[in-house]
């Protein structure tokens, strides 16, 4: 989700054509795997990409990098040779103990990326790996595979994060996670990157490019989406937590286009912009190539683009990740003739496939807690009782709320209702419990019980889940957009729309960072950690406040305090 | 539905057919220092009473091991809190948590009371539902009869080893069905009426009583405030008063529990196994089902099938020709699958079920929210029900100072009520292979 207040002229910005390998000399060293005693130290550099990791399973888990095996190889250029790649995976990071090893053979038809499916590896297992190309070797990047399906997890513990706006500053939050090391896998929620040009969505409420994008228009082709990526590989904290812990990712709707959906989206314009469906087939395969996921269940390119799949974390956790994006109904225009139609039960949120494998995830018996990777918030959200003022200044700054009080924001759950009414009757209904939303998009954090009736709610607390919602990377936020200081004016609104929504326990408007999720057989508990200023590079990162769901409670409650390592 | 006992007219409730028992010189009446002075009335077989002193076993195994199973009739796992609920609580936290506890089908207070002390599904205990339709007698009855179990029981088999056992049952469907299999059991009273069920004060009192005079080594206690005021609490889609009262009172209950058995110098040795047999789930007056009108309305079916209703569940027998069993099977679930508030319907020979033929043809469950009322829309007001899905999540814990209790921690690991009999059994260091159930001590 971004500002509405995109602006309609871009603003053109020249970028040095070095700047791509300036910033990715840029590499830091993440703790135990220093690039530096790896990369090679000749002034052509072919690993200039990193490496990452993903989809952890029980014995495989799928291992990414990118090479540039010529200078003018670079994303999106479509020249370059075919090249040899050598993969490593060893127990060890000296790479004394190699269990497994392989090569793969890449071109310029799939930008030079390599992606490959590690099998044959051990549960619940820290492995390190490595590449080798034109006589190269890249950094060592660290992984973990899943625990056996019947193992009795005692803990999983995972930071989760979402909302990485380039242009709006550094990625801090990235840092923070990064410097961690007492997870054991990253979800990242969407907006991995944002599509926009410079000028067009940056920092704060005149829209400041910290750093501008590349290439310098909004991303349309192939090559565009290619090069796009490329460049958010180039930054030094994405590059070290990809390289520090395996991550499962889902897309939310900057990944093609703002507020996306299955026909178009609000920043595709199809008379000038083309067909849309093309576009979202480009943005889909340059995802493909350049994120560690399994799209269609394989680490293959172009068998398939669905997104939404399941990890399961021994008896103690599954994780199932939505692609809320590709299958949905045009949004109802907000305010306008058809809001209405929010109830329409013909309109989806999900499709009926999603759909129907979401409610087997939310049926299964086989786990205790059903973590669900949701990209956009499902907790009911009114601003009905809000007062006008509030709710004009809530629609100014974020764009979700109409004017003239009408009780949803239509780009998330709120806008498709029938959905959520199917969601909740099946929790309802008892076929599970435990459940836990993740949740990104918002640019803020909220914790709250999702209401069996939200109108009941307050005289009787009765919640089947909860949802934890995390901040941005940098992406604006209410401060941000109102151009006020931290804690003044969005207490509040944060105040009003707690007292309106009594099922949100926590909100803070204000914010930037990430969160950590600790699971154990007792409860799962959020920690949300907040960065200084997104503005400055290397910004720290520090604990804001912890929320928890008691197992068997269905609710939100105190925490005492992060937890520790 | 379990509020108002169902048995052919006529028919002698379980409490009468014990006090007939007693009278008859079939059960003696024992009586210890503090049964007798609460004025409670416990009995046993009348010869293995012949044979006791003061209402004492003969057989005297030398372990110190008691195991005390306390049900919490309809309790949800959410329940349980530090300020509603302080002492159930405490032994939550304080000893092996079970998150991940379900009841079985049918979500109901008979079948899982006795799969707790049988440790095996309904289709090896005869047990499926609270009310089934028995075909020999051809009437919708409850399963009250010591003869409806056909599984033996934990609790004969640590009497049989010579421990000492009890049950003390608030419910006169519990205390007929377990019948005399205890070594000594209590015969409840007060019984309120319309519930047929003794306040959990009483029953406590009487746990209080068997503890101090009997000192059974195994304590079947069933607290049935929590169930009868969640089925009567016009309140329970909103404010769920008189329930929040029952919680708070049950607790109090359990203190008192606790409490003895820690003054009885027990509690370095007790296995405290605390759990409800089903939850509880609350339908608005207009939300119900009655199918007995839908397969009335068809020519196949009608005058052809009986139901018995559970509440949450209904429960369909086919009446007609053998030689159409199957086709009737196949129109009942089509037939009720699509009414307003059925979740699902089941062929009940669904392996997964695991309900036995006592549960007739099909097995139909309603909505969260709903309930079933048959054989006609007037037949079940009542706005508490379970025996759906949305009524297995159970809280499920082991409190206790016994060395094999777990301490302060939650286990991952899937637990159901027919695991009773398992921990019981285990912590005897008796065999629990017989057991479909595990053991969760350490």
């Amino acid at each position: 989700m971004t500002s509405s207040n995109v602006p309609a002229v871009r603003r053109r910005t020249v970028l040095a054509s070095g700047s791509l390998l300036g910033a990715a000399g840029a590499v830091s060293a993440t703790a135990g795997l220093d690039p530096a005693a790896s990369a090679a130290p000749a002034a052509h550099r072919v690993f200039q990409h990193g490496v990452a990791s993903g989809d952890p399973l029980p014995g495989a888990v799928v291992l990414w990098t990118r090479v540039t095996p010529t200078r003018g190889a670079t994303p999106g250029s479509g020249v370059g040779p075919r090249t040899t790649v050598a993969w490593e995976v060893a127990t060890d990071a000296g790479f004394r103990r190699i269990v497994r090893s392989g090569s793969v053979v890449t071109t310029a038809a799939r930008d030079h990326t390599v992606k490959l499916d590690a099998t044959g590896l051990k549960p619940a297992t820290w492995y390190f790996y490595r590449f080798k190309a034109a006589g190269q070797t890249s950094r060592v990047g660290r992984t973990r595979t899943a625990p056996a399906l019947d193992a009795e997890l005692e803990g999983l513990r995972l930071g989760f994060t979402s909302c990485a706006n380039w242009q709006a500053g550094y990625f801090s939050a990235y840092r923070g996670l990064a410097k961690r090391d007492d997870l054991q896998l990253i979800v990242h929620l969407g907006d991995y990157f944002y599509e926009y040009g410079p000028g067009q969505y940056g920092n704060g409420r005149n829209d400041v490019d910290i750093r501008p994008h590349v290439p310098d228009h909004e991303v349309l082709s192939l090559a565009d989406y290619r090069q796009r990526h490329a460049q958010y590989k180039t930054d030094p904290d994405l590059q070290a937590l990809h390289a520090k812990y395996p991550w499962i990712i889902t897309w939310d709707d900057h990944e093609v286009a703002n507020d996306q959906w299955s026909g178009g989206a609000e920043n595709h314009q199809p008379a000038t912009e083309g067909d849309w469906g093309r576009r979202r087939a480009r943005a889909h395969r340059a995802y493909d190539e350049w994120m560690p996921v399994r799209m269609n269940g394989t680490a293959r390119l172009g068998d398939g683009d669905r997104l939404y799949r399941r990890f399961r974390f021994g008896q103690l956790a599954e994780i199932s990740m939505l692609d809320l994006r590709s299958y949905r109904s045009e949004q109802v225009s907000s305010p306008g003739p058809d809001t209405g139609k929010v109830d329409d039960p013909s309109r989806t949120i999900t499709g009926a496939e999603q759909m129907a494998w979401l409610r087997e995830s939310l049926a299964s018996t086989e786990v205790q807690w059903k973590i669900i990777g949701n990209p956009v918030m499902i907790a009911p959200v009114t601003f009905a009782a809000l007062p006008q003022a509030v709710s004009t200044q809530l629609h100014d700054a974020l764009g979700v709320v109409p004017t003239d009080g009408i009780p949803y924001n239509v780009d998330q759950w709120d806008g498709y209702t029938a959905d959520r009414k199917t969601v909740f009757a099946q929790l309802a209904d008892g076929q599970t419990r435990d459940v836990v939303f993740i949740t990104g998009d918002i640019h803020s954090g909220w914790a709250a019980d999702l209401p069996a009736d939200t109108s009941l709610y307050p005289a009787v607390g009765d919640s089947l889940a909860v949802e934890f919602v995390g901040a941005s990377v940098t992406s604006n936020n209410l401060k941000d957009i109102t151009g006020t200081p931290p804690r003044t004016t969005s207490v509040a609104v944060e105040t009003a729309i707690k007292a309106a929504n009594r099922h949100i326990k926590y909100l803070d408007f204000d914010s930037h960072g990430f969160c950590v999720l600790d699971v154990t057989p007792e409860r799962t508990q959020c920690d949300w950690y907040v960065i200084g200023d997104r503005a400055t590079k290397g910004s720290p990162s520090t604990w804001s406040v912890s929320y928890q769901t008691l197992a068997g409670s269905n609710a939100v409650s105190d925490a005492a305090g992060p937890v520790t390592a | 539905m379990c509020t108002e006992s169902r048995r052919p007219e006529g028919a002698e409730s379980p409490f009468e057919a014990g006090a007939r028992e007693i009278r008859a010189g079939r059960r003696t009446v024992v009586a210890g220092a503090a049964a007798a002075a609460a004025g409670l009335v416990f009995s046993t077989d009348a010869v293995a009473g012949a044979a006791t002193s003061g209402g004492r076993a003969v057989a005297k195994p030398s372990t110190r091991t008691r195991v005390y199973v306390l049900v919490i009739d309809g309790c949800r796992p959410a329940e349980i809190s530090p300020l509603l609920t302080p002492n159930l609580h405490a032994l939550k936290s304080g000893g092996l948590n079970l998150p991940r506890a379900r009841s079985l089908p049918i979500m109901e207070t008979i079948p899982n009371h006795v799969m707790m002390m049988s440790g095996v599904r309904p289709d090896r205990t005869g047990v499926p539902a609270n009310s089934v339709y028995d075909r020999a007698e051809k009437v919708v009855r409850d399963l009250d009869r010591p003869t409806d179990l056909k599984a033996v029981t934990v609790i004969e088999r640590l009497r049989k080893a010579g421990f000492r056992t009890g049950t003390v049952l608030s419910k006169d469907y519990l205390y007929g069905i377990f019948g005399t299999r205890a070594g000594q059991r209590w015969e409840p009273a007060p019984l309120l009426p319309i519930t047929n069920h003794a306040p959990d004060l009483f029953t406590m009192q009487a746990a209080l009583a068997m503890l101090q005079d009997y000192d059974p080594h195994l304590m079947f206690v069933n607290l049935g405030d929590i169930d009868r005021f969640g089925h009567a609490d016009l309140t329970g889609t909103t404010l769920q008063v008189a329930r929040r009262l029952a919680l708070a009172d049950t607790d109090v209950q359990v203190g008192r529990f606790v409490q003895a058995v820690k003054d009885a110098g027990h509690w370095d040795d007790a296995v405290v196994c605390v759990l409800a047999d089903h939850s509880m789930d609350w339908s608005l007056p207009n939300r119900f089902v009655s199918l007995s009108p839908v397969f009335a309305a068809d020519p196949l079916l009608a005058g052809n099938v009986v139901i018995a209703d559970n509440g949450g569940a209904d429960l369909c027998y086919w009446t007609g020709p053998a030689a159409q069993r199957d086709a009737a099977v196949q129109r009942m679930i089509a037939l009720a699958t699509p009414v307003d508030g059925v979740l699902a319907a089941y062929d009940r020979r669904d392996l997964s079920l695991r309900l036995g033929a006592n549960a007739g043809e099909v097995v139909v469950y309603c909505h969260a929210g709903w309930r079933f009322s048959d054989p006609s829309s007037t037949s079940n007001p009542i706005p508490g029900n379970h025996g759906h899905p949305a009524t297995a999540p159970i809280p499920f814990f082991l409190g206790g100072g016994h060395r094999r209790v777990p301490k302060g921690r939650a286990s991952v690991r899937q637990a159901f009520t027919f695991d009773v009999a398992a921990i019981v059994a285990d912590a005897f260091g008796m065999s629990t292979i017989q057991y479909e159930g595990r053991s969760h001590l350490a």
